[in-house]
Formats: C-alpha cells, sequence, structure tokens
C-alpha cells in the first residue's frame, strides 16, 4: 500500500506538450520545469554557444518569408532556436557576410543551434511523458 | 558584438565538441558510458572530417 507523499514532495502536474512548448521557446526551460537542473543548464550552454557563434561568424539567418525550398528549411531549423531568433534581429554584427568560409559556418552554427534545441525539447517532452505514465 | 573568424578546423572542432557533449547526453545515463560515448563521436567527427578531406584532396588531382 502506497501513502502519499506530502505536496511539497510530489513531482509538479506538468503537461508534456507544455514542457515541449517551453523547452523549444527558451533553451533549457523544458528540462528546468522537470526540475532536471543540470541538464537544462547545459543543454541552454550548448544552444547559446552554437547559435552565438553562428552570429559572431555573421552568418544568414533565414527570414520567416523565404519562399525557396531550401530557404525554406534553413528558416524551420533557425526558428528552432526560440527566443533566440526573435533576439538575432537586435544584435548589431554587421550583417552577414556568406562571401568568406567563416561567415557560411556562422550560418550552419545557427541552423544547427535550432535543430539541437528541437532534440533537447524533444528529450524534455520524453522526460515527461514517461513520468506522466 | 564583437565577430569572430575562426578556421576551418577550429569551426569542426567547435562544431564536434558540442555536438559529442549534447549527444552523450542525450544518448547515454551514467556518467561513465558518457564520457566514453562523447570522446569517441568527438575523434569520429574530426577523424571523418581529416580523411574525407585528404581523400577530396586525393581526388582533385
Amino acid at each position: 500500500m502506497s501513502e502519499a507523499l506530502p505536496t511539497s514532495e510530489r513531482e509538479p502536474e506538468i503537461l508534456p506538450f507544455g514542457v515541449l512548448l517551453a523547452g523549444w521557446v527558451v533553451p533549457g526551460l523544458g528540462h528546468l520545469l522537470l526540475r532536471r537542473w543540470g541538464r537544462a543548464l547545459v543543454f541552454a550552454l550548448l544552444v547559446l554557444i552554437l547559435a552565438g557563434t553562428g552570429v559572431a561568424l555573421r552568418g544568414h539567418i533565414f527570414p520567416a518569408s523565404a519562399r525557396a525550398p531550401f530557404d525554406f528549411l534553413g528558416f524551420l531549423a533557425d526558428a528552432g532556436t526560440g527566443v533566440l531568433y526573435l533576439l538575432v534581429d537586435r544584435v548589431d554584427n554587421g550583417g552577414p557576410d556568406t562571401s568568406r568560409a567563416a561567415g557560411d559556418y556562422g550560418t550552419r552554427f545557427f541552423a544547427t543551434a535550432g535543430v539541437l534545441n528541437l532534440l533537447c525539447a524533444l528529450d524534455a517532452f520524453e522526460i515527461a511523458r514517461r513520468r506522466k505514465t | 558584438m564583437p565577430t569572430l573568424n575562426l578556421t576551418h578546423f577550429q569551426s569542426m572542432t567547435l562544431f564536434a565538441l558540442v555536438i559529442s557533449v549534447a549527444f552523450a547526453l542525450l544518448n547515454k545515463r551514467t556518467l561513465k558510458e558518457r564520457l566514453w560515448y562523447g570522446l569517441t563521436t568527438f575523434l569520429a567527427f574530426l577523424g571523418v572530417a581529416v580523411a574525407v578531406g585528404w581523400l577530396m584532396y586525393f581526388l582533385a588531382r
């Protein structure tokens, strides 16, 4: 027979899709809501390092208005960074410069940050789902 | 914001390092498994890139 835990010791009741959304919008927030402090910190740092390096290398950030299929895929990857995608417009780095190899790498770094953030959000979603079931 | 100008090798190494750490955390549970997986993934990234680089060098001649 199981005893009911005191309110303070119970796991927080969080919807898996809420965790997924939170993890996508703010890198690491999904794990933070699940009290996975270490994972939250490391994933947030990794996404920030990739996105920050991408911007510092003056990579191209694909706009939401992209019409060409590959540009649209690029936008989807970039949008994976969540709030960082919205903040990147405010950063003054002299604009994108893909005439150099470094700028081209910057484009890939930022897109990878987005895909990695989505992977981390899915990881948080899986943890929340397992906990719920 | 300060801009960076990394070489090909520096970019590749940074990319490999970040992705290896992320994969190790996502895929493995214990610290020992994570360290081993992260290290082998990192070395595999670098090794394959250098091998493909040499292959392209010889194919281009």
